[in-house]
């Protein structure tokens, strides 16, 4: 399929890298050459120079064989008159990214479906949904929510005393006998595998847990952790993920405190946020932290626009004492970085956005749930279908690539965690854990 | 500033009030007043015709010249106001006369006189006309003149209404008045009929209707309200509250928005304020006295009610209740009424303001770094609304501080002159001690009437349109034309 990239950002660089690398034919579209010589240099697309928002620039980048058109430069009006400038026509989903909390008010004119525009992403928030997730589940690293919220793959490191440590899965899975649990990968010294039963699991360890929601509190008892979910939180930084993340904690009744560097950044905020106690100071001032009370916080998020900012303010907090700590970094270099420093959790403004892309971005029967930030494995949903080769086999014998395992199956209104002696039947959607090298053929056992 | 412009605007201000006084003329034929009304009458609108015939029309006026017509225009019909009483005789001074006029223009309802029942009944229906025709005043005021100078944060009084802006006093503001006008009528009609249905006369009736709508406080009796009965009381209570709303909320309410009142945070603290108050009293009078009646009840409920919408009058002689209740009457005649309200006082949209704002500073106590923003509702407001807010509660209790010195040096004590001081400039009427409901300002003196008098504009006015008359700027050409 052809896909068309207005904006070569962050965002349109890591989406346009993972489309390239699924065999789609991707033509990157930015008024900047010099960005687009790195572009070209680094990924296998093709580059436009020329405005986005211009129907003639459009044409010559193919909107008319295209399937996809992202719209995803750094302002929102360019955007959405790039939406406006395509062509409308069956066949051609037009996404624009749209950061402006008052384009998402709850009577905005600008809905899904209106200005030309099918779908709209706005990354900071996701990435502040991202780390709501989180916030309900103090332990986990990552939480993706899928099948309604029936069913979550939750991201645990294994604690000290963890009852599954030491010991191989078949043998815990003995003792689980019965309950919807499944240990999809294992995340060890920077390597991800699929687990089979003779692995064993060690202290420190990183777990991919698929869990049915009532499992949850066992998922967390059985790594060493307590079922948790944030009463206090503090957040540092002024960002417009802030601005999201202080919205839904509040609505949510949330105790929530936030650091804003500048004054009147500040201010504004503080306006608009009117259950938040939005502070005015330095968000790696120690002194300022310990007096607002940091170490009794339940989660300390650091939202800031600069890495190092995020990584220091969090390591304070850390060691003052906050229960869990999230951590915003751009560079996806961080991202592991961040779990080795002892952070619990990193999050990416450009992962959120693309891994929220690319889930609208359905190839035939597959559609992505999620893309892990920390090994790029990724959460597909696939519908099964009668010419698929899996129906009706043993999933043991279903022959499916060493990098992939069916985490769930959605039969229906109920939600299965499978072992290998279930088995896929036409209309169930299989929710399918797969490592980056596994997709691909993963996807070829489930056609149209 | 065009002198022409603000003369022949007062001119006709002095017409419409000669046209007013005609009313009681048929009144004054059996008391044989006649001739004192017609005079009266004459002088007012022979002077005012002059001035609008004499001035040619300049279309439209800005903001200054606004400004010095409100000003001098409450002054010009004080005074002419004040003419019946000397006319026909039953002013003692001039000073009272000017008194008694100001304070029906003002709708405080303070009155000079000992006894009622002996006043003419031409009078008496003057002293509830001048109530009402400032009740029309004040609602203009409120709409097009306080916002429009930003008088101590008065955008708040209509934060929720389109179309009010401080960019022009017509064509949309006159529209809004006249609505506003609408909705005022039509309360006073419904009372004045539930009063007849009740058993008032028909004089009576419209004399007390005009003066509750007004929150003004004049009666036909004596007594005030406990003249009449508690059914009557009872109905009072109500519309005392809903005069003492504001009225771009009626409207709403009567043009089917309903919620209108609920959705408004200054309602809902009118509202509290005045249910927790009237329960605080009537407690107090359960505990000191020992009585928990019903009877006990309506005492405290009107009383309270009178006193927080600024109205002013009594069915019990609050002066004399325990010290707790009038402690806390004296707090609200300095809250006093909402903001577009015929009412006066501080506006509880201002102590809503200033409350919120300390919550914030003591907040701030705590977490000293914080950004505290202070919200009315949910709304924030204007940190420069704020400060005027304060500027205007630093007037405020400098003012009262000033008319309290006065009216000591003249002879009164303490307790008098701080209530009489605080209910002159907050337009409720009584005050507690010697000006207590039972009494009258009668026998305070000129000159203490006048300072009376003085304070009851300065407050009604908001102090700031009375005192920018003072100011050299006003009166030089210079920045002065459109």
């Amino acid at each position: 399929m052809r896909v068309i990239i207005v904006g070569a950002g962050e965002v349109g660089y890591h989406v346009a890298d993972r489309l390239a690398k699924e065999q789609h034919d991707v033509v990157v579209v930015d008024v900047a050459a010099a960005r687009l010589d790195y572009v070209e240099s680094h990924l296998d697309v093709a580059v436009l120079e020329g405005s986005g928002a211009s129907p003639s620039v459009l044409e010559r980048a193919g909107i008319k064989e295209a399937g996809l058109l992202l719209a995803v430069t750094s302002v929102d009006e360019v955007n959405l008159v790039t939406c406006m400038s395509a062509p409308s026509r069956p066949g051609l989903v037009k996404v624009a990214r749209v950061s402006n909390p008052d384009f998402y008010a709850e009577r905005a004119a600008l809905q899904p479906g209106t200005f030309g525009v099918d779908l709209l992403i706005n990354p900071e928030r996701e990435l502040a949904l991202e780390a709501f997730r989180l916030l309900q589940s103090t332990a986990a690293s990552d939480v993706v929510v899928f099948a309604g919220g029936a069913v979550q793959l939750l991201g645990l490191r294994v604690a000290d005393g963890a009852p599954v440590a030491n010991r191989p899965l078949a043998a815990v899975g003995a003792g689980e006998r019965g309950r919807q649990l499944l240990t999809v990968a294992v995340e060890r010294d920077g390597r991800t595998i699929i687990p089979t039963g003779a692995t064993v699991i060690e202290v420190g360890d990183h777990v991919y847990v698929i869990a049915a929601a009532r499992e949850i509190p066992r998922a967390l008892e059985l790594t060493g952790h307590t079922h948790e979910k944030a009463q206090r939180v503090m957040l540092a930084g002024g960002s417009i993920e802030t601005f999201y993340l202080a919205q839904l904690l509040q609505q949510h009744g949330l105790d929530t405190v936030a650091i804003v560097e500048d004054r009147e950044r500040a201010q504004e905020l503080a306006e608009q946020l009117d259950r938040t106690l939005v502070l005015n100071g330095n968000v790696t001032d120690i002194e300022l932290l310990e007096l607002e009370g940091v170490g009794g916080m339940d989660a300390f998020v650091a939202l800031t626009d600069y890495d190092e900012t995020n990584i220091i303010a969090s390591l304070v907090a850390k060691h003052a004492g906050a229960k869990q700590v999230i951590t915003l970094v751009n560079k996806s270099d961080y991202v592991p970085l961040a779990r080795r420093l002892g952070l619990d959790a990193a999050v990416s403004p450009r992962l959120s956005a693309a891994s929220a892309l690319l889930r609208y971005v359905r190839r035939g029967s597959v559609q992505r749930v999620a893309t892990l930030q920390a090994n790029d494995a990724e959460v597909l949903s696939l519908a099964v279908t009668a010419g698929s080769p899996v129906v009706g086999r043993l999933l043991a014998e279903a022959g499916f690539p060493e990098g992939a395992i069916v985490g769930a199956i959605v039969r229906g209104h109920s939600v299965v965690v499978p072992t290998g002696r279930d088995t896929l039947r036409v209309g169930d959607a299989a929710i399918v854990f797969a490592l980056p090298e596994a997709v691909a053929p993963v996807t070829r056992m489930f056609p149209t | 500033m065009n002198p022409l412009e603000v003369i022949r605007v007062i001119g006709v201000l002095l017409v419409a009030t000669a046209a007013a006084m005609l009313a009681s003329v048929p009144f004054a034929v059996g008391e044989g007043l006649v001739g004192g009304w017609l005079s009266a009458a004459a002088l007012v609108g022979g002077v005012g015709a002059v001035a609008w015939w004499a001035t040619p029309p300049v279309g439209g006026i800005n903001a200054r010249e606004g400004v010095v017509i409100v000003g001098l225009g409450w002054v010009a019909v004080v005074l002419a106001g004040s003419l019946p009483f000397l006319f026909t005789g039953v002013a003692p001074t001039v000073a009272a006369a000017v008194f008694e006029s100001a304070s029906g223009f003002t709708t405080t309802g303070a009155t000079v006189f000992p006894v009622i029942e002996t006043l003419p009944p031409s009078i008496l229906l003057w002293r509830s006309m001048t109530h009402w025709i400032g009740g029309m005043g004040i609602i203009v005021l409120g709409v097009a003149i306080l916002p429009l100078l930003g008088v101590g944060g008065a955008q708040l009084f209509h934060a929720e209404v389109p179309g009010i802006t401080a960019d022009r006093l017509a064509p949309r503001i006159a529209t809004t008045a006249r609505l506003l006008w609408g909705v005022y009528v039509l309360l006073t009609a419904v009372l004045g009929a539930l009063y007849l249905a009740l058993g008032m006369t028909p004089f009576d009736a419209a004399n007390h209707a005009m003066s509750t709508l007004a929150t003004g406080g004049f009666s036909t009796r004596t007594a005030s309200m406990a003249a009449f009965s508690p059914a009557i009381q009872w109905v009072t209570v109500v519309f005392m509250f809903a005069a003492g709303v504001n009225f771009t909320l009626h409207y709403r309410v009567l043009t089917g928005r309903w919620r209108a009142w609920f959705r408004d945070a200054e309602w809902r603290w009118y509202t509290a304020s005045t249910v927790s108050a009237s329960a605080l009293v009537f407690a107090a009078l359960w505990v000191e006295q020992g009585n928990g009646s019903l009877e006990s009840l309506r005492h405290a409920a009107f009383n309270t009610v009178s006193i927080h919408s600024t109205t002013g009058f009594a069915t019990a002689d609050f002066a004399r209740w325990p010290s707790v209740t009038q402690v806390l009457l004296l707090g609200l005649m300095f809250v006093g009424a909402m903001g577009g309200s015929t009412g006066g006082g501080f506006k509880v949209v201002r102590a809503a303001v200033v409350a919120e704002h300390t919550r914030g500073e003591v907040r701030k106590v705590l977490h000293p770094r914080a950004i505290v923003v202070t919200r009315l509702g949910r709304t924030p407001v204007r940190s420069e609304i704020v400060l005027n807010v304060l500027a205007f509660l630093g007037m405020y209790v400098v003012t009262h501080a000033a008319g309290t010195v006065a009216l000591t040096a003249l002879g009164s004590d303490l307790v008098t002159a701080m209530s009489a001081a605080l209910s002159a400039m907050s337009s409720i009427g009584p005050g507690l001690a010697d000006v207590g409901p039972a009494a009258n300002y009668g026998h305070l003196g000129d000159p203490a009437l006048l300072v009376l008098s003085a304070l009851m504009l300065l407050g009604r006015l908001e102090f700031y349109t009375l005192l920018v008359l003072f100011l050299p700027g006003v009166w030089t050409r210079a920045g002065g034309r459109r």
